[in-house]
């Protein structure tokens, strides 16, 4: 490794060990986590849940609860240990020295002050020479600078009235408001969608190159990893096991647990761009019905608005609803089909409607010969039972109260009743196809492991023997290793039965493993569509274009 | 939610508590015998007298008339005259308020400070010996019944050692029209016990709702954000918890000075106190019917009212009831 | 569930007062069913009361022979016994009205989310209704209707209690029926008796059911009040709550233990029912479950 900086490193974490006390129980959480910062650099520690790389961050701040002891080594400010330091003497480093970025962007600021009070009041603590009005005017300094639009006039706003995006800006700015030496960034992306992501981390970036602050930036993301840190520290279990520059551990990883990590990052392959050929499918519009001429299911001109609920005692706090406007789309049979879209984009809604969760106030869909009303509920329409679901969190799709074994044997006695197949599903053969131990049939979901819940989620819809399977966003409460298992698990039984599938995701990279064509949602509307190849390598649409360079460009190829 | 909706949502709640009161209260005349009786002696009565008197209440009206004369009076806030005291019912209510409000406000008074005091501070040093203290001692203050608890401060303050009244209102002094115990030293001396019996309860409540509160706050993200930004703990406590943790106080403060009115039914008793509580039970005991009706409805509508007045509050208090779209 | 609140129970490392509170709650409730056997005197039996014994203060000796061991009240009954009958009344009239109230309440919260549109309507009006008001209050609304007796507290009782159980079953059934586990149910095209009986209740009643002891230390203490006020149960058969009214107007003169020991025995099964059942609400919360 070879060193840069000649001078004194900005912060240096020597030995750090730290355990966690509760009553007589302790558990070791830290040992011998070294590192050193420097001055404008950006150092990134990944890990996974549990490698106790957020207590790290803590540590430097002073922000641990009294139940962590230290056990070992010093942690230096600018050659100065701050760790033996009293409490007071940490609270005025805090802010003007070392200052914090945490991931829930929400609860970060209080929701009873507006934006502006809560930056003025950071500027007043951490500089007492400042008048009232002066504070004011550096605060409206610090919103314009994380590009907050008309500081002025949103300076009085709450942060309730600000989207996930903007509200991480203001706690930017209060961060920056002490023009502190270092940042501690605990997953400040991971809560936003991925165009949103990419333009905070941006934002960082030229941070720290106009004002030299340096930043320690904890998450769980390699790809956050590969964007915008020089070098990176490897946890796993309250240990580094690895760090160097970040190109070398992309390049070269030495440690086992390093290459893992990176090999479950899923990749998006992007072909060269060829001259562009004819007009093969692909232009924005509302409705999107072409290509096949003998579909499996057709749906056509769905809506769906969500009126904000009113009228009742429980005051406020309606979740913003997103609806569908005039949707159409087509399943190939035996294909699977993706359905791309960021959060409040209405594929979640999409899907439902489709299985006869929902309703729709307008709109068709066909299966086969059968046409169903979507506006009546799917029992009545009959449309309920024709296709299965896989849901995204598997801790709550299975009945806590019942055995694994009876939840199956339910899909196998009504679930059939509706599904193409006539000859009686064979739970052993599943079970084994799945890589499912038949010793599971007598347990219940809390005692299966996440990866597991959701092979017997996959297994209860394929023992249903439906037509059409949709999978909404299957791996995403699910740990990365595992991830992948399932995706491949999902794609081989899919194509093994001939069914159809629609895959919901967030993910580019997953939908362009499992998917033959993509659709992209965009507030309610389909704004892109097209053959996967057709999607990912010539769609000229901007936000499509806008999604795909949103992924770290290390992760694709 | 539009502000709007919160005020229309608690006025249909008042119609239909109204409704509810007039159903409840036309039964109730129907079912004790026939009310004429109510107003002619039946000893001395001739014929011609109950004929007359029944024409007089409308008895001889189709039986959906009746209701809805009857629904009429009690929106309007006409309950009849009291059998015993032959005063309009709801005037007689009205005459009894100020002891019982002021009673009430004392008590809130102490309660909601003490009680916002000591949640603070054990919510800030929870797992501390005060704070397990503390929560014991709630749970038992809530545990006593509030009448044996009045009489239990009845044998020490007053029995035991003479300091207190053990009953009535003392002197009183005239104030807007009203007579008010609070303005005078002697009535306030009355005042100490039943204001103590009515409190204590209400400080345990409060205290227990603000503990929670201040541990809930505490452990949010923000108040972590605020200090890892540099502020003080002090400046933390006053400028970030204390507001956060005020929208449930006020709301409990607010149903709780309600239930105080409900409450005062016991305390009133107990102490002798000539307020709407005490009102309501010699009236159940003299069968005083229309009294009992008013003083119900009323305790009932003025509960509904400050339960509305609550929401206000609650959207004043919170940008993102008042500022919702 | 029962197999749950066992180990639950087991589960939890506790401190002395809990301890001691457990020990007081199950020989109130030994004590109660073991009355008749242990109680010196049957207080509802005038031939065992002497008359000109009332008001004796505790450690008189009466003429029946035995210890009057905390006195007698103002009409010569033993206070042992009026506390050891009125604790069997006080009991009966509060388990039986929560239970049923639980009852009703658990099926109205639960038909009230399945059913939703006007069934919710009119259920939801009329619990928010109810809980806006203080339970003290709609207890006496209900007795001055219905007027006094037995039945009638715990019909009062039923009809203060049961809203809210209703709001927590519905509430709950509610966010369980909006759970992945019932979409997946309800794409089997399950019948819906199945839906209803073998996954929404189910799963649906424990946190309700968890609210009846607490309930129930309520229960108490709302029917000692109405009793106190007069408008519970018949003076002749004391409940605790009477037992302590009864002494109220010696309170003033001084013979203080006619109202302060049934009144501390009063006390000590309140404080001792809602300990437990703080304890036995907050074991069950599934929240504390992943700790």
């Amino acid at each position: 490794m070879t060193v840069e900086h000649v001078t004194a490193p900005l912060l240096r974490v020597q030995n750090l060990g730290l355990r966690h006390v509760s009553g007589s129980a302790t558990t070791p959480i830290l040992s011998d986590v070294s590192f050193e910062l420097g001055r404008g650099e950006i150092l990134g520690i990944i890990g996974e849940s549990g490698a106790g790389k957020s207590t790290v961050g803590n540590a430097i701040l002073g922000l641990l609860s009294p139940e962590f002891q230290q056990t070992s080594g010093t942690i230096e400010f600018n050659g100065k240990a701050i760790d033996g330091m009293t409490a007071d003497e940490r609270q005025t480093l805090r802010g003007r020295r070392i200052s914090a970025i945490f991931q829930d962007h929400t609860a970060s600021l209080d929701p009873l002050m507006s934006v502006g009070a809560q930056v003025e009041e950071t500027c007043l603590t951490l500089d007492s020479s400042l008048s009232k009005r002066e504070a004011r005017a550096r605060a409206i300094d610090l919103l314009a600078r994380v590009g907050i639009p008309e500081p002025e006039r949103r300076y009085r706003n709450y942060p309730h009235q600000f989207s996930g995006g903007q509200r991480q800006r203001v706690v930017i700015a209060i961060a920056l408001a002490g023009s502190p030496d270092i940042i501690i960034a605990d997953e400040p992306t991971s809560a936003l969608d991925a165009t949103v992501q990419k333009q905070v981390l941006e934002l960082l970036k030229i941070l720290v190159d106009e004002t030299g602050v340096s930043i320690i930036l904890v998450t769980h993301d390699m790809g956050v990893i590969s964007e915008i840190t020089n070098r990176v520290l490897v946890m796993r279990k309250g240990q580094v096991v690895e760090a160097d520059r970040t190109a070398t551990i992309l390049d070269q990883p030495r440690h086992d647990y390093t290459k893992k990590l990176l090999a479950a990052v899923p990749r998006l392959r992007i072909p060269t761009r060829t001259v562009k050929a004819e007009d093969d499918g692909g232009q924005a519009g509302s409705s999107a019905i072409d290509g096949d001429q003998n579909p499996l299911l057709v749906a056509e001109g769905l809506s769906k608005q969500f009126a904000p609920q009113g009228f009742a005692w429980g005051i406020g706090r309606g979740k913003p609803r997103f609806g569908l406007r005039d949707v159409g789309i087509r399943l190939p049979r035996g294909s699977i089909t993706g359905i791309v879209g960021e959060s409040g984009s209405g594929k979640t809604t999409f899907g439902r409607i489709l299985a006869g969760l929902d309703t729709a106030p307008t709109g068709r869909i066909t299966i086969g010969e059968h046409a169903f009303n979507v506006s009546r509920s799917g029992r009545r329409s009959g449309l309920l039972g024709r296709v299965q679901m896989i849901f995204q969190d598997p801790s709550v799709s299975l009945n806590p109260r019942m055995t694994i074994g009876e939840t199956l044997d339910e899909s196998i006695r009504f679930g059939g009743r509706t599904g193409s197949s006539k000859e009686p599903a064979d739970l052993a053969a599943m079970m084994d196809r799945l890589g499912l131990p038949r010793s599971l049939l007598a347990r219940h979901p809390h005692q299966l492991s996440g990866g597991q819940k959701q092979r017997v989620c996959i297994a209860r819809a394929l023992l249903a023997r439906p037509e059409i399977i949709v999978a909404d966003e299957p791996t995403s409460a699910l740990d990365v290793s595992v991830q992948a298992e399932i995706v491949g698990l999902l794609k081989d039984t899919i194509a093994e039965r001939a069914m159809t599938m629609v895959f919901i995701s967030h993910d580019l990279a997953i939908v362009q493993a499992m998917c033959s064509s993509v659709f992209i949602f965009k507030d309610g509307r389909i704004e892109d569509f097209g053959p996967t190849e057709f999607i990912f390598s010539r769609s000229d649409n901007p936000y499509t274009r806008a999604l795909i360079n949103a992924r770290p460009q290390r992760f694709t190829c | 939610m539009p502000l709007i909706s919160v005020v229309l949502g608690r006025l249909s709640q008042a119609f239909l508590l109204l409704i509810a009161m007039s159903l409840i209260g036309f039964i109730g005349v129907h079912s004790v015998g026939n009310p004429v009786f109510n107003v002619v002696n039946i000893e001395t009565a001739t014929p011609e007298d109950i004929h007359a008197a029944t024409i007089a209440l409308g008895l001889d009206q189709p039986i959906w008339r009746q209701y809805l004369a009857f629904i009429g009076n009690v929106v309007s806030g006409n309950f009849g005259t009291s059998y015993i005291y032959h005063l309009p019912a709801f005037e007689l209510v009205m005459s009894k308020l100020p002891a019982t409000l002021e009673l009430a406000s004392i008590a809130m008074l102490i309660a909601a400070p003490l009680g916002t005091g000591l949640g603070l501070l054990a919510g800030r040093r929870s797992g501390t010996l005060f704070d397990r203290t503390m929560v014991k001692a709630s749970v038992s203050a809530l545990s006593i019944p509030s009448f044996w608890l009045a009489m239990m401060l009845i044998l020490v303050g007053a029995i035991l050692t003479g300091w207190f009244p053990s009953g009535g209102r003392g002197l009183t002094a005239s104030f807007l029209g009203q007579e008010w115990s609070f303005l005078t030293g002697n009535g306030l001396w009355h005042m100490v016990l039943p204001a103590l019996a009515l409190a204590i309860p209400n400080i345990a409540l409060i205290a227990r709702l603000s503990r929670s509160g201040t541990i809930e706050v505490e452990n949010l993200d923000f108040t972590r954000f605020c200090r890892a930004k540099g502020l003080s703990s002090r400046r933390i406590l006053l400028r970030h918890t204390l507001p956060n943790i005020s929208v449930p106080i006020v709301t409990i403060i607010g149903l709780q000075f309600g239930g105080m009115l409900a409450f005062a039914v016991v305390v009133e008793t107990i102490f002798s106190w000539p307020g709407v509580g005490k009102l309501l039970i010699d009236s159940i005991q003299l069968l005083d019917r229309p009294v009992v009706m008013a003083t119900l409805t009323f305790i009932a509508v003025a509960f509904v009212a400050l339960n509305a007045l609550v929401d206000l509050f609650y959207a004043v208090l919170d940008p993102r009831v008042r500022l919702s779209s | 569930m029962k197999a749950q609140i066992v180990s639950a129970l087991k589960r939890r490392r506790h401190g002395p007062v809990l301890t001691a509170s457990k020990l007081l709650l199950a020989s109130y409730i030994l004590v109660a069913i073991a009355a008749p056997l242990i109680a010196p005197q049957n207080p509802y039996d005038p031939l065992q009361i002497y008359g000109w014994e009332a008001s004796s203060p505790p450690g008189t000796r009466g003429s029946g022979g035995y210890l009057y061991l905390l006195g007698t009240d103002g009409l010569g009954r033993d206070i042992v016994s009026t506390i050891l009958y009125g604790l069997r009344i006080s009991l009966v009239v509060s388990i039986v009205s929560s239970a049923l109230a639980a009852l009703i309440g658990l099926t109205a919260g639960v038909s009230a989310a399945y059913f939703g549109k006007w069934v919710d309507i009119a259920i939801m009006r009329l619990v928010d209704l109810q809980l806006s008001l203080p339970t003290i209050l709609i207890a006496l609304i209900a007795i001055v209707t219905l007027g006094p007796g037995i039945d009638r507290i715990i019909l009062a009782l039923i009809i203060a209690q049961w809203a809210t159980y209703a709001r927590i079953a519905r509430g709950v059934a509610l966010s369980e029926a909006n759970k992945p586990y019932m979409d997946a149910a309800r794409l089997m095209r399950l019948p819906t008796s199945r839906i209803i009986f073998r996954h929404l209740l189910p799963n649906s009643i424990a946190p309700a059911v968890t609210l009846i002891p607490i309930e129930v230390g309520h229960a108490v203490a709302l029917e000692a009040t109405l009793s106190f006020l007069g408008l519970g149960v018949p003076i002749d058969k004391p409940s605790l709550g009477s037992a302590v009214a009864n002494g109220f107007q010696y309170l003033l003169t001084g013979q203080y233990w006619i109202s302060l020991f049934p009144g501390l025995a009063l006390f000590g099964l309140i404080a001792s029912i809602n300990l437990v059942g703080e304890d036995v609400r907050r074991s069950l919360d599934p929240r504390n479950h992943s700790l």
